[in-house]
């Protein structure tokens, strides 16, 4: 029994990515899962009218917190999909937070990141998800994304927790929960929002029960725009509270700051 | 095109082979959907029906808007009997959502499902949408359901506004759902299989379910199956012969992978004793409390959407259905096990005799023309990967949503759940919650 496992093992091969030493290949990230981007400016206009979510602000800027990648504005072609822009756009997206952020805030946020530097505890905490995200977080620990590798842990407890994962979009009888679990969390904390729904509330902003956007009820440091994001997408979030970000992301990341 | 249902006028009493799936308050007209399964019928009443205790606790909680409360009555009191909550922020269930548990010991007395911390309100929202932007919502409102979902309110949707609808559309949302159907239940499996701490099953299990999710992206575009369904067709064709044995022969790889290794998985002696005898849920139990879907056929109830309610391709494809006897969580487990490779087998059928006939149209224009006043109102059924999913749909004379009553299949498992565990110990919560493939979001939609 045993010998059968090791040599079914190795017959296998490696199965994890090569992520974060190597960029992502496009099955990991498929192409309803980035953004689309603007070319045509003449159109926006309709493009805009065509979002559900409002994401669509003119003809440069769409908000990634708010886009659930439905593709309609890029199905009636007013958009058009290149792979390789719309990653770039996806991971300048990560700091969108604090939009009138200066360098001190950055400075912050970068020595509260060196001190995870080698190894922190997450705990998922649902306000009102569809599942989809919850299971994509889940999905980090699989082998192919294998999360420990990182030196990620899951944890179920708030008071040994480093990092709070927050998915969904925030409801009324969630709110006051959210808030004690972020208490009870020991200092130094990142919040990490996952999904349009928890960042901006997607298409259930409109709905009877929602609250706010997550980052209005508990100070959130990083967000992972996308519906649902993918789990390498998540790590790209995860690996930002660490400090260890990918190269060429860096400059990104100061570049979004600067301009905002 | 007449409406697919027929209202029956008289229901006496009801039999114990009858057992009530939906109630729907449509202006101001109660009717009760029924299935007979026995005779393997859907039955529409709307007289009052007569019905025992639980019954009545069922049909509460099936109202929409009703807030959810499973306590299904009976005080338990008494020296070193524990009540004690659980969640909603708690460890192995990864959403948020509740028990109270009541306990003697190690052996669990009472079990109360606490399902109202994910309300998001979608019924309510979606009313005076266009179908075609409700069903953004409608998809999200449980996204490891989401082609079942899509493909249950589109087709009540398209009966009612009379849309002839290309078949190869409807064959390919069949696609969708059986993918769907073979990635949970090896979602469930790996999650039993961690609850069991059998850590390579787990592995390889997961790694099956990615790859599964991996094939839903290249071929439908999203890995959750989210935006490829629309009212009046698919936005995904599958056009050429090569793509399709392509889709098929990967999907063939990972099951044939996973029906070779589950023997394996399942020689563990550790992991068999957990699932045997665990969370027992009788014939009775089921049929009273309307247990829906792989659980309920697990306790010998011979139902299943795909041939008790077939919409378009399953009539011409053989649906190969397993019941089991037993009711424990290795009976579901096994029936899971089977439906998976019976789902590849649908696969092969479905990708084999598609029809080549008619691209879906890009853009629908919903006109009211093709309205019809008296069959405003319809309804569909789909066997989603946990159960049989009911959208009632009432439509006005704009094309707008007037009523949208969803029925998901997780919401009538719960009370199945509660009652099985009863007099197990407090430790196999775990294999019993997985095993029925419960969904908060599912239920609280």
């Amino acid at each position: 029994m045993v010998k059968f496992w090791v040599l079914h093992g190795i017959k296998n091969g490696i199965l994890t990515t090569k992520y974060p030493k190597k960029e992502p290949t496009p099955e990991e990230i498929p192409l309803k899962s980035v953004p689309p981007t603007s070319v045509q400016e003449s159109n926006w206009t309709v493009g805009k009218e065509l979002c559900p979510t409002g994401a669509i602000e003119n003809e440069a800027n769409i908000d990634l917190g708010k886009c659930i990648y439905c593709r309609r504005c890029s199905d009636a072609s007013f958009f058009f999909e290149d792979g390789t822009k719309s990653r770039k756009t996806a991971l300048q997206a990560k700091i969108l937070q604090n939009k009138d952020a200066n360098k001190d805030l950055y400075a912050a946020f970068k020595t509260k990141a060196k001190t995870f530097q080698k190894s922190f505890h997450i705990l998922m905490i649902d306000v009102g998800s569809c599942n989809a995200c919850n299971i994509e977080v889940l999905n980090l620990a699989n082998p192919y994304y294998d999360l420990t590798r990182l030196g990620i842990f899951f944890t179920n407890s708030p008071k040994h927790a480093d990092v709070l994962v927050v998915v969904g979009a925030l409801n009324k009888a969630m709110t006051n929960v959210l808030k004690q679990t972020y208490e009870s969390m020991p200092e130094p904390k990142f919040v990490i929002s996952i999904g349009a729904c928890a960042i901006s509330g997607g298409v259930f902003k409109d709905t009877e029960s929602f609250v706010s956007p997550v980052q209005d009820v508990i100070p959130t440091d990083v967000i992972v725009p996308g519906c649902p994001p993918t789990p390498i997408q998540i790590l790209e979030g995860l690996l930002l509270c660490m400090d260890r970000c990918v190269k060429g992301q860096e400059t990104d990341m100061i570049k979004s700051k600067g301009e905002t | 095109m007449i409406p697919n249902f027929v209202i029956q006028k008289q229901v006496a009493e009801i039999n114990t082979n009858v057992q009530i799936s939906s109630i729907f308050e449509i202006d101001g007209r109660t009717l009760a959907l029924l299935s007979d399964i026995e005779n393997r019928k859907t039955i529409l009443s709307d007289i009052p029906l007569r019905l025992g205790e639980e019954s009545e606790i069922f049909l509460k909680d099936v109202q929409p808007g009703h807030q959810i409360d499973l306590d299904m009555g009976g005080k338990v009191e008494g020296y070193g009997i524990f009540a004690f909550p659980y969640g909603p922020v708690s460890s192995g269930v990864p959403e948020s959502g509740g028990f109270k548990l009541i306990t003697y010991g190690e052996r669990i007395v009472k079990i109360i499902p606490q399902i109202n911390f994910k309300k998001r309100g979608i019924e309510r929202k979606v009313i005076g949408m266009q179908p075609n932007d409700a069903l953004l919502l409608i998809e999200r409102s449980a996204g490891n359901f989401s082609a079942s979902y899509s493909t249950c309110f589109v087709t009540a949707v398209e009966t009612i506004l009379n849309l002839e609808v290309p078949s190869r559309s409807k064959w390919i949302r069949a696609i969708a759902i059986e993918l769907e159907r073979i990635y949970n239940h090896l979602h469930v499996f790996g999650r039993l299989s961690e609850a069991a701490t059998q850590n390579v099953s787990a592995a390889e299990t997961h790694v099956l379910k990615e790859r599964v999710l991996r094939i839903n992206a290249k071929y439908f575009g999203h890995r959750y199956l989210f935006g490829f369904n629309r009212v009046g067709g698919v936005s995904h064709n599958l056009l050429s012969k090569e793509e399709r044995r392509s889709l098929l022969n990967e999907i063939k790889e990972i099951t044939n992978k996973f029906s070779n290794l589950v023997t394996y998985f399942l020689s563990s002696r550790i992991f068999l004793d957990r699932l045997q005898n665990t969370a027992r849920l009788s014939n009775q139990d089921a049929l009273k409390m309307g247990a829906v879907g792989p659980s309920a056929r697990a306790s010998a109830i011979e139902w299943d959407d795909r041939l008790t309610y077939p919409i378009e391709p399953y009539n011409d494809v053989f649906v190969d259905l397993k019941t089991d006897e037993e009711g424990d969580t290795m009976a579901r487990t096994m029936v899971r096990i089977h439906e998976i490779q019976s789902s590849v087998f649908l696969l092969e059928q479905l990708l084999d005799k598609m029809p080549v006939d008619g691209h879906a149209p890009s853009k629908l224009d919903v006109s009211s023309e093709r309205y019809d006043e008296q069959a405003s109102f319809s309804f569909c059924r789909i066997e989603s990967p946990s159960g049989d999913l009911i959208h009632a749909v009432q439509i006005d004379k704009t094309g707008r949503i007037k009523l949208l009553h969803m029925r998901p299949s997780s919401l009538v498992n719960w009370l199945p759940l509660a009652k099985s565990l009863e007099g197990n110990v407090f430790t196999d919560f775990q294999f019993a919650y997985e095993s029925y493939g419960l969904s908060y979001a599912d239920s609280d939609r």
